[in-house]
């Protein structure tokens, strides 16, 4: 079994049926954070607009915790810190239900709200301050120039930040393996445990990495390109 | 409530004892002008002179130290709440040097978006409404086109446009040609012209001192934060009366 054979994983049902599963568990984690973290960026965006100076020294607050220190820290700071102060029947819960995804989830979603919100912030940054004095001057209210001018502007400036950043969370989900997540890279090291195929295992989990973020990718410039009225066609 | 019932007799716009400044720097030191209705007045004078500050707070784009700025009998710089302030806006047309279209919005997207948002127009109506003014510009070929597909000239003539889809009684010109190529300029203030000759109260700041000429009914001279001079035009450019105004004219005609 010295030569290089894919078929010994992929010929294999057992080894198959492992993969999927990785597979499944992996989008679990990486939609899930991805979409706790756009709801939070979006609170996040709020609070940094929100008058007054307490929400802004507590976004920065929150984006400097979770862009300095590493994800692998932060998820295991959740998952053996925090986890074991909880009260007991809240422990119990989530392990019936999963607690390590559960941690992922959270675990990644709050640190990449830190990267959307800032990628949204900056999108807004973007948009030319006479926007706003345009929109003010035909009589919108605070509210209508930011929901009809300022909005569709900012978060078309930020989409391809948000794409990459989109792409480094699905790569990141990798990290759950640290807790104990049976997700993708999870499965790859117990296939390769099995069957002793470190480099094929390894060379198939980089091909479906791969070949997944490039199908991200794909989808976030067909999703820029939908928001390009030029380009659209609509024109 | 500030509103005084406006009466034909009444100016447009009253400016009284205006000054602002910017921390010890004083722009506006105490203007007093009127605009009447259907008046077209022209504000020159060299840069920095507090010209476009000036037309900025008949809008209240830019707030004012102290007097006030009445337009069509209302207050506009007396505490109001927002809501109150919106309207006012919404009445007083208002056209920007770098146009300030919206780029994400369709020529008739710009102009019908307003009218429905702010006033509650109905989709229909607004853009019967969006359709005609694109004619009026001469821009109902473009309806379509995205500012960024547009010229600069065309930007401007959509931006004017967009202004009058909200039927305000004075519009208000903050230099419209000075970010234009000079073969544009002239389509530009022919749509200008035309909204003159229909009767259109307005205030513009400009150096098409050939428009000033043509269209004006005054000319305001502006130089250090004061209208120097307040006079109709055959009369500013023959016959000038400070010597600053004469400075003014000469390095024009450089």
């Amino acid at each position: 079994m010295s030569n290089f054979d894919l078929s010994e994983i992929l010929g294999n049902p057992e080894y198959v049926a492992m993969l999927l599963l990785g597979i499944k568990m992996t989008f679990v984690v990486a939609i899930g954070s991805w979409t706790l973290a756009m709801t939070l960026a979006l609170l996040l965006l709020g609070l940094r607009y929100a008058p007054g100076p307490v929400g802004n020294a507590f976004v920065t607050a929150y984006v400097s915790y979770h862009r300095n220190v590493p994800t692998l820290v932060q998820l295991l700071l959740w998952y053996f810190g925090i986890f074991t102060l909880m009260p007991d029947p809240v422990t119990f819960w989530l392990n019936d239900h999963n607690a390590e995804a559960i941690f992922a989830v959270i675990g990644l979603g709050l640190c990449q709200a830190a990267y959307f919100s800032e990628d949204l912030r900056s999108g807004m940054r973007a948009v030319s301050p006479g926007q706003m004095e345009a929109a003010r001057a035909l009589g919108h209210s605070y509210v209508s120039a930011m929901r009809f001018v300022m909005v569709p502007q900012g978060s078309r400036n930020a989409l391809p930040a948000l794409i990459n950043h989109s792409v480094s969370l699905f790569k990141n989900s990798s990290l759950a393996v640290a807790i104990g997540v049976a997700e993708l890279t999870y499965a790859v090291k117990e296939i390769e445990n099995l069957s002793f195929r470190t480099f094929e295992s390894y060379l198939l989990v980089t091909v479906l990495y791969l070949v997944f973020s490039l199908m991200i990718m794909a989808l976030g410039a067909y999703v820029a390109r939908r928001a390009d009225p030029v380009r659209s066609g609509r024109a | 409530m500030n509103t005084i019932a406006p009466s034909k007799n009444s100016p447009m716009i009253a400016l009284t004892g205006v000054h602002k400044s910017y921390g010890n720097y004083e722009v506006l030191k105490g203007i007093d002008a009127e605009v009447a209705r259907g008046e077209v007045v022209v504000i020159c004078g060299p840069s920095g002179s507090g010209k476009s500050t000036l037309i900025r707070t008949v809008n209240r784009l830019e707030e004012i130290g102290s007097g006030s700025i009445s337009c069509d009998g209302n207050n506009i710089h007396q505490p109001m709440p927002a809501k109150e302030l919106n309207r006012l806006r919404s009445r007083i047309g208002f056209v920007f040097q770098s146009f300030n279209l919206f780029p994400h919005l369709s020529a008739i997207d710009n102009i019908a978006m307003s009218p429905m948002r702010v006033k509650g127009l109905q989709r229909d109506v607004a853009y019967a409404k969006a359709t005609k003014l694109l004619e009026r510009v001469g821009l109902a070929d473009k309806a379509n086109a995205f500012p960024a597909q547009l010229s600069g000239g065309q930007q401007q003539r959509v931006a004017i446009a967009r202004a009058l889809a909200m039927e305000p009684p004075v519009m208000l010109f903050d230099e419209p040609t000075s970010a234009l190529d000079p073969e544009m300029v002239g389509e530009v203030l022919s749509v200008m012209k035309g909204l003159a000759a229909d009767g259109m109260t307005m205030m513009c700041v400009t150096h098409e001192m050939g428009f000033a000429r043509d269209v004006a009914d005054r000319v305001w001279f502006i130089d250090q934060g004061q209208i120097v001079e307040s006079a109709r035009p055959e009369d500013f450019f023959s016959r000038p009366q400070t010597q600053r105004a004469q400075r003014f004219l000469s390095e024009l005609r450089h």
